[in-house]
């Protein structure tokens, strides 16, 4: 009887307490008539960013645009500005390029920060479309490697938040398969292809139109950057007193080699995008070697997830494994519209502490001394060789003649039919024209 | 009847079932027509809301582009009334819309740009027939800003006559400054589409997700996994053919309303999705609220359900609980009336038997009383007959006692005397009554007491004895001649160091009971056998006054039987052990430290070693007297005992002889007292030997020391202090105070007998004012009725007591009435009385009270 008491009291609380809610839910909050339209704040502080785009698959996560977004988010909270992106990327071969594209867009002052590869950023420098960024304070911490390789006439006209470092994709099961050791010298190199071509690998490394001049820059300058006389001959070369050809020559021969040979298509080659063409048939275990940058070992939309056992080594060359590190970065227009948020928002997105996040998230290296991280498993021997200091840049801005850009060009002419002679020439060619400015 | 109630239960709880579902499948049905309904006009809204949103994009764009074609015809006719339109031409300056402008004349495949180059119609492609103000415009193109454009061409005429074409270039990013800077909140994607290209040629700032870019249609298909054939079928058809297409599909795992939107008749298409939440943010927190009402509505109303349901239970239990109480009631009732109605049957047997039992004795008294008249002169038939009249008065008499006890215990009140006894008056008292009784069936009867560590108690011993003689005299009723009785008292652990614990055992291997009748035995009024058909006699009521009697001292009684193996009855009783009873110094005084007992049987020895161990007497054992002689002899201490206690009854050895042995090697002035039940024979030669005597078994110290104290009374030439001669009542004269004229002449003739004299008054108040009249020594005694007119014999005595003459004290008062309980001795004891003698007067009883007060 007397739990029924209680219970009744307790119900009766209840439905009170409900009735009580409810009716305080009916009520409306009444106040003195004003004007509801709200006024839009002082006009927003935008900075224009132009960036490739990658091209996005359903539900993935692009993480290398995520660890890119962090950094950008950062400088908008504490500078209280937007950064707009701007993208292009191409659709094909036939469509600019967005090398092209970013110069257009650079030299029309259309955006405010640029996204830039080596070479545009050789050609913007000496067209004096940068501004100098040695004054912001993240610069003082950047590794000497990256100022080598994006000063131009004393001025730093570019920095990366990742230094880019290109290697071998290597398929290790595959090669494993067939007691292959990892080839440390191009002959090495060709021997491995011709054991996977004679076991029925139609095509040993998969291959598109931007990437194969690593093989070229690996061999041509392994001596030069790990020989002990690098200014010397980097000054030999600005004179002219050496050829461009000369260490060019074993590369593209190499190059014709593999594509005389088969281990390479060359058609295919001539007109794939950056993993779209290769990165199907290596993740399918159908071709045991690719080329790709750092970042796509810890990328989903690259080769983040094999099936199988994927190491990153350096490119065949007379000193061994060689690491290809082509320095990309951001470089902000001299005639930008809003130059000084621009420079505010780089200087927080390349701050140690950005590029902590960045690097954390994208687990590549740094080009801040201060910010340092593990790398994954897959990346060890490429991390090796880089710790020993054995590296070959892609890009070097101290050299009179672009590489990146230009090496990347002849090669597709070698890929379209080009003779090994006819690609040599072309190098004197550039050489002698750009030694003429 | 109950399985009526029950289905109607059943029906009923189905029913309110069927309703609850009911209730619950309305609010169902309520709920999701009034969601469903909802959910289409939200829909609804939400498409008629994305399409007014797109139409003011469309429009504004049109405007834009309507803008940039009247603009452009304007220039053309200016630049036909200028002289040098190349000069225009080469000096114009681009601004944020027009790019870049270019002029052929009419004829010529090349002409001049603004950029300074030599400008063809070659890189632009104008197939699509798009028209904006009736100018054709070209697909788009990523011109040398690097950034997506369109070109519109004009042509210049002058007085009627094409003279050349203008061409005007526009980039699609000066659109967005005149588009929204949000849409649906920076939730909504919007790409502006080359119709023809499929390409995107501008993604508006603030539209949609900032990381997710898309080059053309296919890509956006790719990227939002917008693979269904039939979807991109549609959507090509309706590009192709320039109307607007909206679908639902699933964006990044959100619900969304895609759409592609033609603006300036199909040439450029807005195409995007908005998620559903982000055009249905009210819609949603309607929804929700929806949803907590319902919510609220169900739980209050499965409160109700819950609270009416809890009702219910609450409400059967209850009538559960009245209808068991009134079975309960019903059953008590029954058991009441079957209780009521045995009652009634036993004491209408009882009567039956007490009318027997009553007319049995009375007939005899009446039968002798009319041979006595008939034979008055035979002086040997008189005493004959007064002798058998006096039996069966006897009889009637306690008849009557015990009806009266039944009575007193039921109604509750029996008043127990907690006095100081011992255990020796009790187990005497007791022997002395059954031993004879069991005698004269040839019975044997066996006393044992064991393990007893405390014969002084306190308790009610009248009672203890009441019980003893009914369980022992049925013992001996209930058992055939030559059976045996034991009569056991076993002393128990203690519980408490203050109480003793005894149990009393009474078997015999007798009749026994039948299970049935050991169920009933302690009722009242209940018999083994009618008594009229049986040969033995009783009250039937002796179980149930010993039954009340136990449990009113606090104890149990128990019985276990057999038919015609006998009974065991168990009465387990705790007694108060009266402080400092361990009389020490009796025991100095008579100079008695040592004393040795000769007995074969152990537990016997044990018992009196138990008994004696507080005495500061020494016990020796022996098994026999040969033990005894060598022991002295060895020791050679014939003075180590003053007593020497000598089991009569032992097998090996004849008492005597064992005596004799003894006494060779003892003084004879050491006493040797033998142990015998009372009654044993053959003992005269052993008694005649010097210094002996006899100890009743069991043994009590309080026995020995009544023994020792005989003794030593002998010794010093006395008589016995107890030994009190009953004398006649020769030359007494007694006042007397009794109404009843029988009794009062009975009495009379009685003392007249006697030799003795009486004066007989009918009140209290008469006595009293006799007794005032007296000379002083006049009466030797007032018998006092209790129960008489005017003054009761109570009042009548405290009156005469409170006189003042000098016998009014001392007189002895003498209560001699028909209340014979224990309060009645009490109140008469209280009212100043010396005595209480129950009525009918037993004459040798009276006379010897009167000489013990006289």
């Amino acid at each position: 009887m007397k739990r029924k008491c209680g219970f009744g009291k307790a119900m009766a609380v209840f439905l009170t307490g409900i009735v009580a809610f409810l009716v305080a839910g009916c009520g409306s909050e009444e106040g003195p008539v004003r004007n509801l339209a709200a006024d839009d704040e002082a006009e927003e502080r935008m900075v224009n960013m132009f960036s490739p785009m990658e091209k996005m698959e359903p539900d993935a996560e692009n993480t290398a645009r995520t660890a890119a977004d962090l950094t950008v988010v950062m400088a908008e909270e504490k500078l209280g500005i937007n950064v707009a992106y701007r993208t292009y990327t191409a659709e094909d071969y036939q469509d600019k390029t967005y090398d092209d594209v970013t110069l257009d867009r650079a030299r029309n002052d259309m955006d405010d920060i640029y996204l830039l590869n080596p070479d545009t950023i050789m050609i913007l420098a000496e067209e004096e479309k940068l501004m100098d960024l040695s004054g912001l304070e993240s610069a003082k911490n950047l590794r000497d490697v990256v100022k080598t390789a994006n000063v131009v006439d004393g001025k730093l006209v570019a920095i990366p938040q990742e230094v880019v470092a290109y290697g071998l994709f290597i398929n290790k099961d595959m090669f494993d398969r067939y007691n292959l050791e990892l080839p440390n010298t191009p002959d090495e190199f060709l021997e491995c292809c011709r054991v996977f071509k004679e076991n029925g690998i139609e095509t040993p490394v998969g291959a598109n139109r931007w990437w194969l001049e690593t093989f070229v820059l690996a061999q041509a300058f392994a001596d030069l950057y790990n020989g002990g006389n690098t200014e010397a001959e980097i000054a030999a070369l600005n004179s002219g007193e050496s050829k461009y050809s000369d260490y060019m020559r074993p590369g593209f021969e190499f190059l014709q080699e593999m594509i005389d040979c088969g281990y390479i298509d060359a058609k295919k080659a001539y007109v794939s995008e950056a993993i779209e063409g290769e990165g199907a048939d290596f993740l399918a275990q159908k071709t045991p070697i690719v080329m790709a940058y750092w970042g796509a070992a810890n990328s989903d939309t690259a080769y983040g997830r094999p099936d199988f056992n994927m190491q990153v080594i350096g490119f065949p060359s007379s000193r061994g494994q060689m690491p290809v590190i082509p320095m990309t970065g951001f470089g902000v227009g001299i005639n930008a519209e809003h130059l000084e948020d621009a420079m505010q928002a780089m200087d927080i997105m390349l701050s140690d502490e950005a590029l902590q996040v960045y690097t954390e998230t994208n687990k590549v290296i740094s080009p801040s001394k201060n910010v340092q991280v593990d790398c994954i498993p897959a990346l060890k021997p490429l991390n090796d060789r880089i710790e020993e200091n054995i590296y070959v840049l892609g890009s070097n801005a101290g050299m009179k003649l672009e590489q990146w850009g230009n090496t990347c060009l002849i090669v597709r002419n070698l890929l379209n039919g080009a003779t090994v002679d006819a690609c040599m020439a072309e190098f004197d060619k550039l050489q002698e024209e750009t030694l003429k400015k | 009847m109950k399985k009526k109630q029950n289905e109607n239960k059943v029906d009923k709880g189905i029913s309110l079932f069927l309703s609850i579902i009911l209730v619950f499948c309305t609010i169902g049905v309520v709920v999701f027509s009034v969601a469903r309904k909802l959910s289409v006009e939200m829909s609804e809204a939400a498409i008629q809301n994305l399409s007014e949103s797109l139409d003011l994009i469309e429009c504004t764009i049109e405007a834009i582009l309507n803008n940039e074609a009247e603009y452009q015809k304007i220039m053309a006719k200016e630049i036909a009334a200028m002289d040098d339109p190349e000069e225009f031409i080469r000096t114009y300056e681009k601004n944020q819309t027009m790019m870049k402008i270019a002029l052929i004349r009419a004829g010529e495949k090349e002409g001049i740009s603004s950029t300074g180059e030599v400008f063809s119609e070659e890189g632009l492609n104008f197939s699509s027939k798009g028209m904006i103000e009736g100018l054709d415009v070209s697909h788009s193109y990523l011109n040398y800003m690097g950034t997506w454009a369109y070109a519109m061409k004009c042509p210049v005429e002058k007085d009627g006559q094409n003279i050349a074409t203008l061409y005007v270039e526009y980039v699609f990013d000066s659109l967005d400054r005149s588009l929204p800077s949000g849409f649906y909140d920076g939730k909504a994607m919007l790409y502006i589409m080359d119709a023809k290209t499929e390409k995107f040629v501008l993604k508006p700032k603030g539209m949609g997700e900032r990381n997710a870019g898309h080059l053309n249609l296919q890509d956006f298909y790719r990227a939002n996994d917008i693979n269904e054939p039939e979807i991109r079928e549609e959507v090509t058809k309706c590009v192709k053919n320039g109307e607007n297409i909206m679908f639902y599909h699933d964006i990044r795992g959100k619900s969304s309303l895609n759409y592609m939107w033609m603006v300036n008749n199909g040439t450029l298409y807005l195409t995007g999705y908005v998620p559903i939440e982000a055009i249905q943010q009210e819609g949603k927190t309607v929804n929700q609220n929806i949803f907590i009402v319902v919510c609220v509505m169900l739980i209050a109303f499965f409160l109700c359900c819950m609270l009416y349901y809890f009702n219910q239970r609450q409400q059967i239990r209850l009538r559960k609980e009245r209808e068991e109480e009134r079975e309960i009631h019903n059953k008590q009732l029954a058991e009441a009336l079957q209780a009521a109605q045995i009652a009634s049957n036993s004491k209408t047997t009882f009567l039956s038997n007490m009318s027997h039992d009553i007319r049995t004795p009375m007939n005899a008294v009446l039968g002798f009383t009319t041979l006595l008249a008939k034979d008055a002169e035979n002086p040997d038939k008189v005493r004959e007959y007064t002798k058998k009249i006096t039996a069966s008065g006897q009889h009637l008499l306690s008849l009557i006692n015990d009806i009266l006890d039944v009575s007193k215990i039921e109604s509750g009140k029996v008043v127990l005397t907690i006095e100081e006894f011992t255990l020796n008056d009790l187990v005497s008292s007791v022997d002395a009554i059954i031993r004879p009784m069991a005698k004269a069936r040839e019975q044997k009867f066996h006393v044992e007491v064991t393990d007893v560590r405390h014969e002084y108690l306190i308790g009610d011993e009248t009672r203890i004895n009441q019980i003893l003689i009914n369980l022992l005299s049925n013992a001996v009723k209930y058992t055939p001649e030559g059976g045996n009785i034991w009569f056991r008292m076993i002393g128990l652990e203690q519980r408490s160091a203050q109480y003793e614990h005894i149990r009393i055992e009474v078997e015999d291997d007798g009749y026994g009971m039948t299970p049935e009748y050991l169920k009933v035995i302690f009722d009242a009024f209940t018999r083994a056998e009618n008594s009229t058909t049986n040969k033995v006699q009783g009250t039937g009521l002796g179980m149930a006054i010993t039954k009340n009697i136990v449990e009113l001292m606090g104890g149990t009684i128990d019985v276990f039987s057999e038919v015609n193996k006998g009974s065991l009855f168990r009465v387990d009783l705790e007694l108060r052990i009266p402080e400092g009873m361990a009389d020490k110094l009796f025991w100095k005084q008579s100079g008695i430290s040592r004393i040795l007992v000769v007995d074969e049987e152990r537990r016997a020895v044990n018992n009196i070693e138990t008994l004696m161990k507080d005495m500061d007497v020494a016990v020796d054992t022996a098994c026999d007297a040969g033990e005894v002689v060598h022991r002295i002899k060895e020791d050679g201490a014939k003075d180590l005992y003053q007593l020497v206690l000598i089991d009569w009854d032992m097998h090996d050895a004849d008492g005597l002889q064992a005596a004799e042995n003894i006494r060779s090697v003892i003084p004879s002035s050491v006493p040797i007292l033998f142990m015998a039940e009372s009654g044993t024979d053959g003992m005269d030669e052993a008694l005649h030997m010097e210094n002996t005597g006899m100890l009743s078994k069991p043994f009590f110290v309080s026995a020995l020391k009544e023994k020792i104290s005989e003794r030593m009374a002998e010794k010093a030439g006395g008589h016995t202090a107890g030994a009190v001669e009953e004398g006649s009542l020769e030359g007494l004269y007694f006042l007397a105070a009794e109404d009843n004229e029988i009794n009062a002449e009975i009495l009379h003739e009685i003392l007249t007998i006697e030799g003795a004299g009486c004066e007989i008054v009918e009140n209290g108040q008469l006595a009293v004012e006799r007794f005032m009249n007296s000379q002083e020594g006049e009466f030797d005694a007032i018998l006092m009725d209790v129960q008489m007119p005017v003054m009761n014999g109570y009042d009548a005595t405290r009156a005469i007591r409170k006189l003042e003459r000098m016998d009014a004290v001392e007189i002895p008062i003498i209560a001699m009435t028909a209340n014979a309980f224990a309060e009645d001795q009490k109140e008469a004891i209280k009212a100043g009385m010396n005595v209480h003698l129950a009525k009918p007067i037993d004459i040798e009883l009276l006379k010897k009270v009167i000489k013990q007060y006289t």
